[in-house]
Order: structure tokens, then sequence, then C-alpha cells
């Protein structure tokens, strides 16, 4: 991932011709393994040691540019517990993309993660673009899950694969991009493709540019 | 890994996490991980209530205002001393809107809830429950990584295993085994982390035992597994709206803002986190004398004063990021002029007749006897996810799913209300390529020009469309008229006809639940073709199953069209409404690609007249 692209996805800097596709994308996984913070760090750029547990869902939206394209992600963040896991189905319904998020200092997480995974390839779209995220990658002294170990699961099932820090800013935007990069963008979307609508008229975003 | 050693890992990861609360964070010197506890920044703003700021804090309590809560505390120990006097009673009302002078909260409180009463009525059971947790809990590690993030910024809770945050942890646990229906539930922990604020453990845990089961709070309903309270005051909520704030409404249903977004918090912990604190314990104070008339009428008043700042986001996601972060940082009002429009606000419901969406039904009361011993089944103990949704769970997200697609059909209705061209036909869209989101809307705006009057649903027209009604929640799909779908293969066929109406006035969903619902005599005909699969939600009821039968056995179809009606339903209310439920795959294993559909379905096209009445 060319590094300038990280920069990207917080000041995207799109010509206001560019195509802007939007995807909804969702984030999965265990309690506590980083979802929101993965986010946060995405959206706004910041990071809270104490982020606030979700209850529910949260949304948010991030936009980032490629090179000839300008991707708008509707980003469902979900809540980890168990209970709340009924909800999830309404989120990830009609998502073109899901992240599904473990901590590395946590082999339990990762157990659940492959659960998620295996739940969206069951129940979501064939052609979702599902990325896993190994978070928490600065506390690497503590890892319980190997890299090699996730990687080869990922690959294995054709899963993006990153291991991140919400903390460090660690591949958090670089997961996106590569997301983004691997949704189908053409219009109509071709066989196969996942469909991003394109925004008409009506719906362009705030601005002409993609730029917030 | 066999199931004896998970199970044996489970038991040991429960007591491993047990102990570090116990030894407390004296004994624990050196052995905190440093992002679990990090450093104690130099000097920082503590407010009146214990809470950290980072900068200046954002009002300062004006001296007046400390001098008049001096006076008012005066009168307030007089009362607490002479507590269960006619003239207390009397005062009580009046006093409480006013705020409870913050140093006599917990005493007031602990009266309001009669937390001695049920104290004293369990001698000891404290202790049991947190025994029981400690051996058999299966929430012990959700609650640990909940208390490790729980009002982190409050003095209490700033240090990892300060006193607090044991109490915390302690009072949490307990009650997973004292209600075991409930368990542990996030959310909870905001709950007890305000009680402890003002209260001791044993306090706390028994507030907290009376917030859930006290019919007064019914909590427990909210935390259980399907959150049927939450689902019920929610649909309250969105009546509310109805009535008093449509434009709101409506604004809220063009991004596909469900109530269930930018609300959860305020129904699910009464308001924390969501407004500034100060204004937070203002609610709570009145909460707890007045029950759950608050939180409803709490939920109309922030969106009253705030309509308007509301109005000009034009993003689900500015929306949702003011109601949730905007107000909670700055609520933009004096606390006492909230309190006044709250109390304003429950009288104009109570007018309304709106103030109360009824008692909870048994399903959300408890069913076992609290404090009693269950032992936990196998998978949970592991920890393990289950495999497949419940009954109660499904129905949960189906009424949220129907909520939704409900509110997009709304708007449109308005939309084409509003209109004065009628722009097609009536009863011309027969056979129409329902290939995605545009078409499965041009469904929809025909099937609503053939008459405002008549409002046959076909929210859950679901198979065919292949993007809108997967994105229930979504934010454009369902209502933007420009969204360009891409090439599907999916054909369903649709067409809509209105036999003459003798009457223009169709009683238009109420914003009382319907005990017997006003027919128009409206006759709607409806074309509908498609393959029918799955099985019908329970909630609805199938109606003419005569005629249904006819028709699936005059046109050799598979015995699983559903037609319903949602007169029957008790949380739905729509008038003169057909709702035709055509499942998917299977309901709640939605289609979600968005591109195509992946089971092309076309049957040639039948008509049928149902009458509703």
């Amino acid at each position: 991932m060319a590094t300038n692209r990280s920069g990207a996805a917080q000041r995207p800097n799109g010509a206001p011709q560019t195509k802007v596709c939007q995807f909804k994308l969702v984030l999965l996984g265990e309690s506590a393994v980083g979802k929101s913070s993965l986010v946060l760090r995405f959206v706004k750029g910041q990071f809270h040691e104490y982020q606030e547990s979700t209850i529910g869902a949260a949304f948010l939206t991030q936009t980032v540019c490629l090179d000839d394209t300008t991707v708008k992600f509707e980003i469902w963040d979900t809540a980890g517990q168990e209970r709340y896991h009924s909800l999830a189905p309404m989120y990830y319904r009609g998502a073109q993309a899901a992240i599904v998020v473990y901590d590395i200092t946590n082999q339990d997480t990762f157990g659940r993660a492959k659960n998620w995974v295996k739940e969206l390839q069951r129940q979501a779209s064939p052609s979702i673009v599902i990325a896993l995220a190994g978070n928490k990658s600065d506390l690497a002294a503590k890892r319980m899950v190997e890299f090699e170990e996730a990687q080869a699961y990922a690959d294995e099932n054709g899963l993006l694969f990153m291991e991140t820090s919400a903390k460090t800013a660690m591949n958090v935007n670089d997961i996106f991009l590569a997301i983004a990069n691997k949704l189908p963008k053409s219009e109509g979307g071709g066989a196969g493709a996942a469909g991003a609508r394109r925004l008409g008229d009506a719906e362009q975003p705030r601005s002409t540019s993609c730029c917030k | 890994m066999n199931e004896e050693a998970l199970l044996a890992r489970a038991s040991e990861e429960r007591e491993r996490i047990f102990q570090r609360y116990e030894r407390g964070r004296e004994n624990l010197v050196g052995q905190i991980d440093p992002w679990e506890d990090p450093e104690f920044e130099e000097y920082h703003k503590t407010d009146r209530y214990g809470f950290i700021h980072d900068e200046r804090l954002p009002q300062k309590t004006g001296i007046q205002k400390v001098n008049i809560e001096v006076e008012r505390e005066k009168k307030w120990v007089k009362m607490l001393n002479n507590w269960d006097l006619q003239t207390t009673k009397e005062k009580l009302h009046r006093r409480i809107y006013k705020g409870i002078p913050n140093s006599l909260r917990i005493k007031v409180w602990c009266k309001l809830m009669e937390v001695n009463r049920i104290k004293s009525a369990n001698p000891g059971k404290f202790q049991e429950m947190l025994k029981l947790a400690k051996l058999w809990s299966t929430d012990v590690r959700q609650i640990d990584s909940d208390v490790n993030r729980q009002f982190r910024e409050h003095q209490f809770y700033r240090e990892r295993y300060s006193e607090k945050q044991c109490s915390l942890f302690n009072v949490l646990c307990a009650y997973s085994m004292y209600n075991s229906e409930v368990g542990y539930c996030q959310g909870m922990s905001g709950l007890a982390g305000v009680l402890l604020m003002y209260m001791d453990e044993e306090d706390a845990f028994w507030a907290l035992a009376v917030l859930l089961s006290d019919k007064k709070y019914a909590m427990h309903g909210l935390y259980i597994e399907g959150f049927p309270k939450l689902t019920r005051f929610l649909e309250h909520h969105d009546k509310i709206l109805t009535k008093f704030m449509p434009k709101l409404k409506h604004h809220f249903d063009k991004f596909g803002l469900d109530a269930i977004l930018y609300s959860l918090k305020w129904f699910f912990v009464c308001f924390v986190e969501r407004v500034p604190f100060s204004l937070c314990l203002r609610v709570w104070d009145i909460y707890l004398l007045d029950g759950e008339r608050v939180v409803t009428a709490m939920a109309y008043t922030i969106l009253k004063l705030h309509k308007k700042a509301i109005m000009k986001l034009n993003d689900m996601d500015l929306i949702v990021n003011y109601i949730q972060v905007k107000l909670h940082k700055d609520f933009g009002f004096e606390d006492d002029i909230v309190i006044y429009h709250l109390e304003r606000s429950m009288e104009e419901l109570k007018r309304a007749k709106l103030d109360y969406p009824g008692p909870p039904p048994p399903n959300e009361l408890p069913k076992r006897q609290l404090g009693t011993f269950v032992e936990p089944d196998k998978k949970s103990k592991i920890g393990q996810r289950a495999e497949n949704f419940s009954e109660t769970e499904k129905q949960a997200r189906a009424t949220v799913i129907l909520r939704r697609e409900k509110a997009a059909m709304e708007l449109q209705d308005l939309r084409v209300s509003q209109s004065d061209t009628v722009s097609e036909h009536s009863g011309v869209a027969g056979g129409i390529r329902c290939d995605d989101s545009v078409s499965a809307l041009g469904s929809r705006r025909s099937l609503a020009d053939t008459s405002v009057t008549s409002t046959a649903d076909l929210s859950v027209f679901s198979s065919g469309r292949s993007h809108a009604p997967d994105n229930s929640l979504d934010t454009h799909s369902n209502v933007s008229d420009d969204a360009t779908g891409s090439d599907g293969s999916g054909i369903c066929g649709l067409s809509i006809q209105r036999a003459p109406s003798t009457t223009h006035s169709t009683p238009r969903a109420t914003p009382h639940p319907p005990s017997v619902s006003p027919m128009s005599d409206d006759v709607v005909r409806i074309h509908v073709t498609y393959n029918p699969l799955a099985a019908s939600p329970s909630h609805l009821h199938p109606i003419s199953p005569a005629k249904y039968k006819a028709y699936t056995e005059e046109h050799h179809k598979p015995v699983s069209l559903g037609f319903y009606t949602t007169n029957g339903a008790t949380n739905l209310h729509s008038d003169n409404r057909i709702r035709i439920q055509v499942p998917s795959e299977e309901l709640l294993t939605p289609v979600v690609d968005s591109g195509r559909i992946i089971t092309p379905r076309f049957i040639e096209s039948h008509s049928e007249i149902y009458d509703l009445k």
C-alpha cells in the first residue's frame, strides 16, 4: 500500500469529476477487540484508551479517494456482546464489505472472528469483501495469535488480512483502502459485482468534491 | 480442544479475573498493564460530580446557584426526617423536579427506590450471589472488559482495580447470578456505575435489582434476549414523533435513521453518557420518582428542543453525532430549562394519552425466581456462540426491519400525497422488473399513486428486490428516487388496482394501538407474482385463509404465500392496510447481493381481489 494513500484517507484530495461510489461496510467481532477504536481512528484520526462500549450499533461515514474514484464508506460498527448478535444481521444485510476484528493478545477472539467469517460466508452476499483485522498489534509482546496462523487462515478463505493498531494507527487506513480497492466500482456492476451505488446528482455528498 | 479442556480454561479465566479484583489495586503493584492504567496527568479539572476534564470546565456553577442549593438542603434534611408524612409526599414532586441537592442524593434515591426495604428482606443475599458468581458466572469476562472502560474519566473509576472499580465488578457479577435471565448485558455497567457514585456496593446491588424488577422501572425487559421492552418503547417513541413532530420523523426516515440507532442509550441507561451528567442526574431524580413515563417524555423533550438544529443536518452520521456526542458534551440549554420542558412534555403526552406505552407484558418480566441459583449450560460456560438465533431474537430483528420498511413506505406515501400530479396511470404497473431499488421504488410509487387513500403496504415485498429491502437501515436506498441500481436478472411482477372507493378519508396510522381497527371501504386489487418460499413471521396474522387456499390451489403454488393484516398485531398499527409477506430465502437470512438477484423469479401474473372488510 502506497504511503501517500494513508494520508488520502483522512484528507482526500479528489478531483471534482471523479466517480463517487458508496459502500456499506460492517465491523464485526468479539467485545473489546477494538472495533469502535478502528473506526474512530479511520474516521476521526483519534484514539481513546477507554472507548465507550458500543451498545447496539454506531454509524459513521468516511470518504476515501482512489485514483479515479471516490469511495464513500457507510460504516456500521456493531456491539460485540453475544446478546446483541441477534441484531447484527440487520446491519450486515446489504453490506458490500466487512471487517472482522480480533485481538492478537486473545486467542478466543480469533476463534470468534472465524465464527463471524463463517456466518458472513453463509448468510451475507457471496460477493461481500471480507477483511480480517488482527488489532492491538502495539501489544505484540503479549501476542497469543501468530501472524502466520491468521495469514494462513485468511488465505484459505480469501480474506484480506492485516494486523492493525488503532492506538498507533498502524495499517488502519490501509485496511480500509485495501477494501476500497477490492470493491468493484464499475457502474451497473458487472457479473458478480457487489454493485456500488453510484451517487446521482441529488445524492451527492455535501460538497461538490469528495472532500469533507 | 475438547470440551473438558475448554471448560477448564473458562473457569481458570473466571478465577483469574476474580482474583485481581479481590486483591485490588494496592496488592497489584507492578502487575497492572500500563495500557490499562495510564499515568495520572498532573492536574486536571475535576467537576463537582467527580468527572475529570481535559479542559476548562464547560460551565461554572455560579455562587448564586450554590446558595440556592444550600437553602434547599435545609428543607430536604427536614423532609428526609419526615419522609412518611403526608406533607412530604405533597412537596416531593415539586421539590424533586427542582433537583435533589447533590449531597443528599444518595439518601433520597435510596428512599425513592426503597433500597433498605429490599436489602433488609434479603440479608446475606448479595454476598451469597457474589460467591456463586465466582464459581459460576459466565459473564465475568464481559463484565471485566466493561469495568475497564466504564466512566474511566471519573475519579472513582480512573485507576484500574480501584475500590470503586472492584465494587462495580462485584455488583455486576453478583447481579448476573441473582437474575439469571438477564445475567449481564452491556449497558448495565452504566447504571451500576452511576449508582456506585452515590452508594456502597450492597446498596447499589439492591438499587440495580429494584431498577430491573420493580414495576415502576421494569428495566428487566430491556436487557433480556430480544430486547422486548426496547422494541415496545421505540415503537411508542415513533408514535409520539409521528403525532407531534411529523416533519422530524420524516427527516429521520429520509435518511433511513431508525430510533434504535440514536436513542438506544436513552432507554437502556436512562440518558447516561447521552446528556451532560448534571442533567442526567436531574432526569434520574425524576425517573426514580415517576418511573418509565419520564424516559419517554425526556426522549420527546430532547428532540423537541433540538428539532431545528437536527432538521438542518442532512446526513445520517451528522444527525447521530449531534444527538449522541454533541448533546452529551453540551446540551445547549440550562438543566432547569430542560426540566421545565420535560415537565411540560409529560403533561402534553398525558393529554394525548401517549405518556405511557402501558404496563409490561409477561414476556418482559422475570420468569424465574430472582436470587435462585441456576447452573449455566455448557455452551455458555465455555462461552460458545449460539449457532442459531432463537425465535425471540428472530422476532426482535424482524420487528425492527418491518419498522424501517414501514417508515420508508410512509415517507413514500407522504411524497406522493404532497405532489399534485399523478404521473402514472393506476394499475399499469403489472410485470415490473423488480431488479433493483429503482424499479422497486417505482412499483411502490405506482401503487401509492393509484390512491393516496389506500395504502397497501408492500414494504416487505423483498424477495425480488435486491438492494433497497436489504438495506432497511441503509441511508438512502429506500427513499432515494435517484439511486441508480445495477443490472439484475430477477424479475417479478406487480400491479395494483383500486376499486372505486366510497370514502376518501382513510384513517391513517393512529397514535393509539388500535383495539378495534377502523376500516375504510377501499378495495385494493393486487396482482402479485413471485416465488413464494418460506414461513411467515409469527407476529403477523394471516388473513382470509380460505381465499388464500383457493388461490394457491387454483394456481398450483406452493402453500407459502402469506397475506397478512397488521390489524391483529399489537405492535404495529396500520389501519386499512394489507401487508403482503413475501419471504426471501429465509425471512431473517436476507439476500444481500446488491447487484443482482441470486435466484431469478418469475411467475406469470394472477389477480385476486381482497376485500379488506
